[in-house]
């Protein structure tokens, strides 16, 4: 998910195009690297900002974090998977912690890695957008 | 390709029956949880009416010789792929070679197995259901037996799930509002009174007030209930006539029989009440020995039950093209 490059001019122009056709009137997209925000104009004329931070160094441990697939709701894990719960916060790279609901559809979000889950950092039925962390983990190896 | 790697008796093809066909003696048969089935199909990308499997003896497994989408709903527990625990109502890819085990589920009744592609045997008057009481349709018309290879259709409208899988938000969860939670441990059934309800005393009262429960007599033609023998004022001699699933009848021994998925097409004895067609599912979903209770409804609640019912279906066929669309957009 995290491959696109939001600062890539075809990817504004994609973006841009879509919008238009869609008749929305923009969107604002943050990423921990920056953040875009592109506003279709009255006159089909779209005004974009895009802007780029600078990535800290990368820790000696970096934490993994577990983002949002796409737009929807964070709906916490099912409490009848014991097993896992059980665990907490020891957490196994393919425990389920949550999932991303969209209307009836459930999108499972996936630990990725073992370690130790640190934080969660949406609140249940929360609205996240595409890419927001929703979990913290740190790894052991 | 599919092999059947493990399975215990009565697991067979079902999909949503094959109606039409009565009046000349022939079951509409199809999935006992009909919902299961439809949810399953459209996770894995298939019309709603694909053939899968009804798995209702466990442990049952089987292995995927190619690679596949797949999901198991319906029953609750958790599946199990090569030794990965995989949640239910939700659709995974499988690799060829991998092998799908199901266990006893902890509470519920019947697995369904639905396959990108659906279940490639014959359609034998539009249906591939297996008519176990005909001996035709579905896998050669009998149960699966381990070692029956079954071949799957074409995907064409093949759209990968997403690595961690898609679930959906399950209809005994999604549909809490319409469908009635267990009171005291016992299954509320709607219900409307049948052609010979007045035959019955108080009103039916026996009948509509006791807790009855699933006898071992049971299977995909009838749930034959035990409890407290109901009796009618007067003995009626009947003619046979056509008869569909969720009819309720009674006996001379005073005990209930609902008719299920395999129902006979004709019958005799009087008709006390009819479930409704949208609580079917639960009372397929419903196993031996645990009870249940029948409530009074009305034409109008079974028409808003299937409204809800229709709304949710509708809801996750959409919503889930369209996840699919944006997964692999961003992809």
């Amino acid at each position: 998910m995290s491959a696109i490059d939001f600062s890539d001019p075809a990817t504004i122009a994609f973006l841009t195009e879509a919008l238009t056709a869609a008749g929305a009137s923009g969107l604002e997209i943050s990423w921990p690297g920056g953040r875009l925000r592109i506003v279709i104009a009255t006159g089909n004329e779209a005004g974009v900002d895009v802007s780029v931070t600078p990535r800290p160094a990368p820790t000696a441990q970096p934490l993994v974090v577990v983002k949002a697939p796409m737009a929807g709701h964070f709906y916490p894990g099912s409490p009848s998977r014991q097993a896992a719960t059980d665990r907490l916060p020891s957490v196994l790279a393919a425990d389920i912690l949550g999932f991303l609901r969209v209307g009836p559809l459930l999108l499972p979000l996936c630990a990725g890695r073992a370690g130790i889950l640190t934080k969660q950092l949406a609140e249940p039925d929360a609205l996240v957008g595409f890419g927001d962390p929703l979990f913290e983990i740190e790894p052991q190896s | 390709m599919i092999e059947i790697v493990e399975t215990g008796p009565f697991n067979t093809v079902q999909d949503l029956g094959r109606p039409g066909y009565r009046d000349i003696g022939v079951s509409g048969s199809g999935a006992m949880d009909p919902l299961a089935v439809r949810i399953g199909n459209i996770l894995v990308g298939n019309d709603e009416g694909a053939a899968g499997i009804e798995v209702q003896t466990f442990p049952f497994s089987l292995r995927f010789d190619r690679r596949t989408v797949f999901a198991v709903t319906g029953a609750d527990g958790d599946p199990i792929l090569d030794r990965l625990e995989l949640l239910p109502w939700c659709a995974y890819t499988a690799e060829a070679g991998q092998v799908l085990e199901l266990k006893h589920p902890p509470t519920l009744a019947r697995a369904y197995v639905s396959i990108g592609g659906g279940l490639d045997v014959p359609s034998v008057m539009g249906s591939r259901s297996t008519s176990l009481r005909g001996s035709f349709g579905g896998n050669a018309g009998r149960p699966l037996v381990k070692g029956d290879r079954i071949a799957l259709g074409d995907c064409a409208n093949f759209a990968p799930v997403p690595a961690n899988g898609l679930a959906v938000i399950e209809p005994a969860v999604a549909l809490r509002d319409v469908f009635p939670d267990l009171v005291d441990g016992a299954l509320p059934v709607r219900a409307l009174p049948g052609g010979e309800h007045a035959l019955f005393p108080n009103d039916g009262d026996a009948f509509w007030s006791q807790t009855w429960k699933i006898s071992s007599r049971s299977d995909r033609t009838g749930y034959r209930l035990s409890g407290e023998p109901i009796k009618p004022t007067a003995s009626v001699e009947m003619r046979s006539h056509g008869i569909v699933p969720g009819v309720i009848q009674v006996p001379p021994g005073g005990e209930p029989i609902v008719q299920m998925s395999d129902a006979n097409t004709a019958g005799g004895y009087p008709k006390i009440a009819g479930v409704i067609e949208c609580d079917l599912w639960r009372l397929g979903q419903a196993r031996i020995g645990s009870r249940l209770r029948f409530v009074r409804s009305t034409h109008a609640e079974a028409r808003a039950v299937e409204q809800a019912v229709a709304r949710y279906v509708e809801d996750v066929r959409t919503t889930s093209e369209m996840v699919k669309r944006a997964l692999k957009a961003m992809a």
